[in-house]
């Protein structure tokens, strides 16, 4: 009896399963995405008083102003347009985000990027317009953006215009070096020198020990120097390049002229608070920070004197490499207002809007004289014209390549990173593991 | 024609179906249906698209029975389980025969071994991550003051980290396995151990064949009840360790999160559920055979 019921039962089951995927297949098949590049489609979405709707998908939006004040000036040009922000927690982002483009749904239509490596997935499974016929149609010139867009071309295809652009610099505690009688650092350092620089601003103990400079957890704050001559990325099927930057960061580490990395993960330790509470004399940290360290200044949260330089550089090159990522702004493959969409596109990633953003320190695919200006002339930006000589850059590369299983190789990068400094791999075990790992993932 | 007694059925019927329907609609939306559509999908291959999938067979399961990542993952969950399940029932019972006295100020102490589980995991991870510092949380503090040179590395060794995690886990979930007993314990009949008194049973006999043979059934609740929970475990090591240093913690869900969520490779991840899945139905089956025999035994 109990056996008749279990077969009924797992043939009731069966029947449904085979049912669900015969139907999941189909809807599947005839959703292809709804809007074509350039038709026209009738304005789905129109608000109450008439008003054309868009929706924009951002993360964080209150604590950051890079959204807002774009999608501000935009409806101020564009009275007849409601834009909706659809907010999440930066964490959360992208996986929200690749849930309700799973699902289809014409909302949002404007889609920020945080990762590169997530657009090559999204564009990977058609999520993204292809732009190219948008470009082609208004002959949009991308040579704005010094070679940027052409950078995010994916498989031939343009699926984004960079927003904004972020690069490593190396932010110093200046009120610590004239205390220590050490002149600042300059914008031509190697890395050795940065290192010594590092061991002779380390001093004191305890918690009044103040450290010489600062990494944070990330593995880009290792990677991203090995990789800043052009001649790796973080993709390779040999990763022995990465030795020596490991070599170094340890001996940082156990000098003491770094907090070290266990600390930093147990405490779950942010970087801005190590800088802000004057723990380090340096720290090398992407351009995002300046706009937190003028709002900061301005709050009154703190109240010490900070500059900027350029990031060393490796013995092999000049100064001027850096290392960098864009935020590409892309639109929806299922959005209803393809034109509006690309409208907005155009005004985002315009060198208007790079001057707004630049008021507000945030740096973009646009890189001009005057908006460097900009930001020199903004309040609270250090004073000194090293300090503007230090935003320049001659060569810039990607911390992550594009490719397309960036986001997967990620993984096995944090995991040996961590291995590595908290002293449970050696530097060569760390390298035989990545070795390994990503091969598996690459198919190698 | 339908009788008034077929009728007044039907209507009682009809009622009773009203009254659960709105349960019913939730859980067919929201667990019924999900569950179904994993089995669906784990023998496919899909991205989250709105590419159509592509049938695959047991691809999926060769897949990741062959990902070392995968069997590490299984095995870190297996030793978690091992190292939470016992302590956390002896924990218990421990305390809930302690509790069930009649002293002063039992209520606060009931409250103060209740009041971790009601606390947030991640405020719980966060602050036993610093009490594990390793070089000056109090945690090891304490243990150099005592005698021990060179204390364990806590969340940042990968022989510790899901040690640490376990102790986390213990103390979280003692005063909620606490209650369940104590429940039980006001239900056996203090006449057994009158009997017993009179028959000149000292406290620990007492323990031994009245509270725990009374208390069989509970037991075997809590036993799985604890197992599954176990097999289960993501939020505390997401918030502890992520699962690092490296892979270590790394349990089974942690990895179906990351195929389904950062690889957005559907097909393996829900082929990672379905062996969990399997995995805790043996191990529900093994202990409902072996609570039979348990209970005729008795």
């Amino acid at each position: 009896m109990r056996l008749k019921k279990l077969a009924a039962l797992s043939m009731a089951s069966v029947m449904a399963v085979s049912m669900t995927a015969c139907g999941g297949g189909d809807k599947a098949a005839d959703k292809a995405p709804a809007a074509e590049a350039g038709k026209e489609t009738k304005a789905a979405e129109a608000s109450k008083d008439g008003k054309q709707v868009l929706s924009v998908s951002t993360w964080d939006n209150d604590t950051s102003p890079q959204f807002q004040a774009i999608v501000d000036a935009y409806m101020e040009k564009n009275p007849n347009v409601e834009i909706k922000i659809i907010d999440t927690a930066a964490d959360e982002y992208n996986n929200s985000l690749g849930i309700s483009l799973s699902a289809a749904q014409p909302d949002p239509d404007i889609i920020w990027v945080k990762d590169m490596g997530s657009m090559l997935q999204m564009a990977d499974k058609k999520q993204l317009l292809p732009i190219d016929d948008f470009i082609a149609k208004d002959s949009f010139d991308l040579s704005i953006y010094n070679g940027a867009a052409e950078q995010l071309k994916y498989n031939d295809t343009t699926y984004a215009l960079p927003y904004r652009n972020d690069w490593y610099v190396l932010y110093y505690n200046k009120d610590l070096f004239d205390a220590a009688g050490v002149e600042y650092p300059d914008n031509d350092m190697t890395w050795q020198e940065y290192w010594d620089l590092a061991a002779k601003m380390t001093s004191g103990e305890g918690s009044a020990k103040v450290y010489g400079t600062h990494n944070h957890t990330w593995q880009a704050l290792v990677t991203n120097w090995a990789v800043q001559d052009g001649e790796h990325t973080v993709v390779e099927k040999d990763y022995s390049f990465l030795k020596p930057w490991y070599e170094a960061t340890l001996a940082l580490q156990d000098g003491g002229y770094i907090q070290d990395y266990a600390t930093l993960k147990t405490a779950n330790i942010h970087y801005s608070s190590v800088f802000k509470n004057q723990q380090c004399a340096m720290m090398p940290m992407g351009t995002w920070f300046i706009a937190t360290m003028m709002q900061s200044q301005t709050d009154g949260e703190t109240d010490f004197n900070w500059g900027v330089a350029t990031i060393p550089h490796p013995e092999n090159t000049e100064a001027g490499y850096t290392v960098g990522a864009l935020t590409p702004v892309a639109i929806s493959a299922y959005t209803d207002q393809p034109d509006l969409s690309w409208d907005f596109l155009k005004f985002a990633a315009s060198e208007e809007a790079a001057e707004i953003l630049a008021e507000q320190g945030v740096f973009t695919g646009i890189q001009t004289e005057a908006s460097l200006q900009k930001i020199a002339s903004a309040e609270n930006f250090p004073e000194g014209e090293s300090n503007v000589e230090a935003l320049k850059y001659t060569h810039y590369v990607f911390d992550r390549p594009l490719d397309p299983q960036i986001e997967a190789i990620r993984t096995p990068l944090n995991e040996v990173n961590e291995m590595i400094l908290i002293g449970e791999y050696t530097v060569d075990e760390g390298i035989e593991e990545l070795n390994k790992r990503v091969a598996e993932i690459k198919g190698w | 024609m339908l009788t008034s007694k077929t009728k007044r059925k039907i209507r009682s019927n009809v009622i009773g179906y009203s009254f659960i329907l709105p349960n019913l609609i939730g859980y067919t939306t929201f667990v019924f249906i999900p569950v179904i559509f994993s089995f669906v999908l784990s023998v496919m291959k899909w991205d989250g698209s709105q590419a159509p999938m592509e049938f695959v067979g047991l691809q999926n399961f060769v897949d990741i029975f062959s990902d070392s990542l995968f069997r590490g993952a299984f095995m870190h969950t297996v030793s978690y389980a091992l190292m939470t399940v016992l302590p956390t029932l002896a924990l218990s019972l421990l305390l809930a025969v302690l509790l069930n006295s009649k002293i002063k100020g039992i209520a606060f102490y009931r409250a103060s071994f209740f009041f971790p589980y009601i606390a947030s995991t991640v405020a719980v991870g966060a602050v036993w991550n610093m009490l594990f510092q390793p070089d000056f949380g109090p945690v090891n503090e304490f243990l150099k003051f005592i005698g021990i040179a060179n204390p364990p590395r806590w969340v940042v060794s990968t022989d510790w980290a899901m040690v640490a995690v376990a102790v986390v886990t213990v103390w979280k979930y003692m005063g909620y396995y606490m209650i369940v007993y104590l429940a039980a314990l006001q239900g056996i009949s203090s006449s057994l151990y009158e009997a017993a008194s009179i028959d000149g049973a000292n406290g620990w006999q007492k323990l031994r064949y009245i509270t725990v043979p009374m208390l069989t059934p509970t037991t075997f609740f809590v036993l799985i009840m604890l197992t599954i929970q176990c097999f289960k475990v993501f939020d505390l090591v997401y918030v502890m360790t992520g699962g690092g240093p490296g892979n270590a913690t790394k349990t089974i869900v942690n990895y179906i999160y990351e195929k389904a969520f950062t690889s957005w490779e559907f097909g393996p991840a829900s082929a990672g559920a379905i062996i969990l899945f399997a995995v805790v139905l043996v191990i529900t089956i093994i202990q409902f055979q072996g609570e039979k025999k348990w209970s005729k035994d008795m």
